[in-house]
């Protein structure tokens, strides 16, 4: 019976790091496209998020699976049900990178200097979703609260993104709207290191069994 | 063994101590049971004897202590008894030896009482006056006897346990002595039981061979760790659960990972999705090669499951590098469309002219300064196709070229006296300093280096500026330093200048002219004379570089 637990509770694991990696994947490649503006990478994000989503439905069904048939206790508890947050977060990410890759094609996005600060941001971000989930991966307690001490670095960033952004409305002839495009752009980015917390929270709780 | 000693032991003792007690008991219970019927034989020809001679007179003043004596009438009523009161004592004409003694005048009998532990001897004589005198006597029984000698019997039984106890431990202990101390590890140097030598014998062939296995075994090992240890490709074992069974340093350089991972899942070293899509494949039984890229670099992974009674018991992995392959198959493409976008510009420009001035669409006074477009174009071309030829030659390794002793000095002022038009065009000055330097080398060779070197510093200089060649020894180096005053190469540009049609600025190199080869010829130049070529420069104020030649 254990056994046939503990076949399991592995199972959920390599699915939960599948599903990480598919993330991982999702924000290097809509970082990608906003840093080279490559229109025929935005094709393929949509397809990975869709992908996520269909992860996250089947983590589901497999942690409600062991919450009912296993009833466990103590840490494989907080390990399931921790799983189940993660899961949420990590399909917001593979949705906020769509929506990313869905801004750059339509605005189709102009390489240039301003896009230097939102790729710093971008490469602060996959760094953030890299280590929570290496963090899971590791059950590192310390990398976890790492990632989320990494926030204020990419808050920071947004700030100057933002300032950055609002010096470039008082010069004349600016495309207003590939400006507020690379705002949202920031913000999505942003959101995704709030994510990337969230995870990192949730490892930290699957842990040690304490909500920090 | 000390308890089957003892067994033994034991066993022995009780039963000899037993077979004497019975053969002693019955050869004296039947000699003493035999001199007391002889004695109550006697005893009843005396007490007949009285009785015959006193009548009743005799058993009043008889005193009896060991012997009961009854005095028995024909018809068998008892009359006298000197245990019991004779008149109820009941009719004693069936007594067995009251029959023989009616019968014969003398019987006897023996029996044994109700409990069997007393035993009761008869002798009877028939009287003259037909009556019967009968003489009994109480006799232990054997076991009575037995009985009585209860506690000297199991005092000695004890003895004999006690005893055996001893004996046998001393005993296994001297008998397995011999044994506990044979040296197993070295079984024919010992000494003991003969009877164990072959045995030893053959223990000493099997650890002989359990070594020469052993040594075998271990060789084979350390063999394998070796080669798996040094080669340069990954190599990764999985068990059929995906988790890893071993893996060689080199995988562990490529995959990024520290400490071992023998035992993890292969999910949690590399979250790489081909990589595991491959991994998933490969469990499924089917053989995959693929090129995978990862964070340190192109391999082309080789997957293969292992089988193992028709199912996949596991995955091999192996990762070859292929980054540099990659790179320069890159390269070569880049290289091949390169070459025919530069091939063709020109030739469009001449195609073009060409056609115009055979259309007779050019005007008289435009056919010279065409024809000089055309002649431009084919020069370009020329030089662009001998560039590509001497490129080529020099990557087959020059090998036909003469190396003699030439001057580098003479060399550098030839070439700088060669591109003495260019330089004035350009309105720059050019000046020579150093010493003569003569090193071993093809004149050809050294000649492109220092015409490629003088003609890029004129071509990439300012108005006014200056070219400042200069031919020293170090050491056993010979050191050629050009130095310009123009526009400078970025930094990050410094490390592609040498590859071949690499330009820094794309959109100048149809003005200054050029084929984008120069120093990449310059390269191979400095390389087939195992030399070192270095680039110093800053952007707007100048570029040195510095070529080092061995003498």
């Amino acid at each position: 019976m254990r056994s046939r637990f503990d076949e399991q509770l592995d199972l959920l694991n390599k699915e939960m790091i599948t599903m990480g990696a598919l993330c991982e994947n999702a924000i290097a490649m809509s970082a990608k496209a906003v840093a080279e503006g490559d229109l025929a990478l935005t094709e393929s994000i949509p397809a990975l998020a869709e992908q996520i989503g269909q992860k996250e439905r089947e983590i589901e069904s497999l942690c409600l699976k062991l919450l009912l048939q296993q009833q466990p206790v103590a840490k494989d508890l907080r390990i399931i049900s921790s799983a189940l947050k993660m899961v949420t977060d990590m399909e917001r990410i593979g949705h906020q990178s769509a929506d990313i890759a869905e801004i750059v094609r339509m605005a189709n996005l102009k390489v240039g200097g301003d896009t230097e600060e939102v790729r710093n941001m971008a490469l602060a971000v996959i760094k953030m979703v890299s280590e929570s989930i290496d963090a899971f991966v590791k059950k590192d307690d310390a990398m976890a609260q790492a990632v989320i001490a990494y926030d204020d670095v990419v808050d920071d960033c947004f700030d100057r993104v933002k300032k950055l952004l609002i010096g470039r409305f008082s010069q004349p002839g600016i495309d207003g709207e590939q400006t507020i495009d690379l705002l949202m752009v920031a913000k999505y980015f942003e959101r995704i290191g709030d994510h990337a917390v969230n995870i990192a929270k949730w490892v930290v709780f699957s842990i040690t069994g304490s909500k920090g | 063994m000390t308890k089957r000693i003892f067994r033994s032991i034991c066993f022995v003792a009780i039963a000899v101590f037993l077979a004497s007690l019975i053969l002693i008991m019955g050869v004296l219970y039947s000699y003493f049971s035999g001199v007391q019927q002889r004695q109550l034989q006697m005893q009843l020809e005396l007490a007949a004897q009285g009785v015959t001679n006193e009548e009743t007179a005799y058993f009043s003043d008889l005193t009896v202590r060991d012997y009961r004596i009854t005095w028995i009438d024909t018809d068998g009523t008892v009359l006298y008894d000197s245990d019991a009161l004779s008149s109820d004592m009941e009719n004693h004409l069936e007594r067995e030896e009251i029959k023989e003694a009616l019968a014969t005048g003398y019987g006897e009998s023996k029996r044994y009482s109700a409990t069997l532990m007393d035993r009761s001897l008869y002798a009877a004589q028939r009287l003259e006056d037909g009556t019967v005198l009968r003489l009994s006597i109480a006799q232990s029984s054997i076991l009575t006897l037995v009985l009585g000698m209860a506690q000297p019997i199991s005092i000695v039984i004890v003895l004999a346990v006690v005893l055996s106890v001893v004996l046998a431990v001393r005993l296994s202990k001297s008998i397995v002595k011999p044994l506990n101390e044979i040296d197993l590890d070295h079984p024919l140097s010992n000494e003991g039981y003969d009877e164990l030598a072959p045995f030893l014998r053959r223990i000493d062939s099997q650890q002989k061979q359990l070594r020469r296995q052993k040594t075998r075994l271990e060789q084979k090992q350390a063999e394998l760790d070796t080669i798996i240890g040094s080669m340069s490709e990954g190599m990764v074992l999985l068990n059929e659960h995906g988790k890893i069974v071993s893996i060689n340093p080199a995988a562990m350089a490529l995959l990024g990972v520290e400490k071992s991972p023998v035992g993890a899942d292969m999910l949690t070293v590399s979250r790489n999705l081909s990589l595991n899509d491959i991994l998933r494949q490969t469990l499924q039984g089917q053989s995959v090669v693929e090129t995978v890229s990862l964070e340190t670099g192109q391999y082309q992974i080789s997957a293969s499951p292992i089988m193992s009674e028709g199912k996949v018991a596991g995955a091999a992995l192996c990762f070859f590098d292929v980054t540099e392959k990659e790179k320069a198959e890159q390269m070569r493409r880049e290289f091949t469309s390169n070459v025919s976008h530069e091939l063709k510009t020109p030739l469009h420009s001449i195609s073009g002219y060409a056609e115009l001035l055979q259309n007779n669409m050019v005007k008289q006074g435009d056919i010279v300064p065409f024809a000089g477009k055309i002649y431009r174009e084919a020069q370009r071309m020329t030089s662009l196709v001998e560039d590509i030829l001497s490129l080529s030659h020099l990557d087959e390794g020059a090998e036909d070229m003469e190396w003699i002793e030439v001057d580098l000095y003479e060399l550098a002022a030839k070439a700088i006296a060669g591109l003495e038009a260019e330089a004035k065009a350009a309105e720059v000055k050019m000046s020579l300093h150093g010493e003569y330097c003569s090193l071993h080398g093809v004149p050809q060779l050294l000649h492109s280096i220092l015409y490629n070197l003088c003609d890029n510093a004129i071509k990439y200089n300012k108005n006014g500026g200056e070219v400042t060649v200069s031919v020293e020894r170090q050491d056993a180096d010979a050191v050629l330093t050009v130095s310009d005053t123009g526009i400078g190469i970025p930094a990050q540009e410094q490390a592609r200048i040498f590859e071949r049609f690499y330009r820094v600025d794309k959109s100048r190199s149809k003005e200054v002219g050029g084929t984008g080869l120069g120093l990449s010829i310059v390269k191979h130049a400095v390389l087939i004379h195992h030399g070192a070529i270095e680039v110093d420069s800053a952007v707007g104020e100048g570029t040195t570089i510095t070529v080092r030649l061995p003498i």
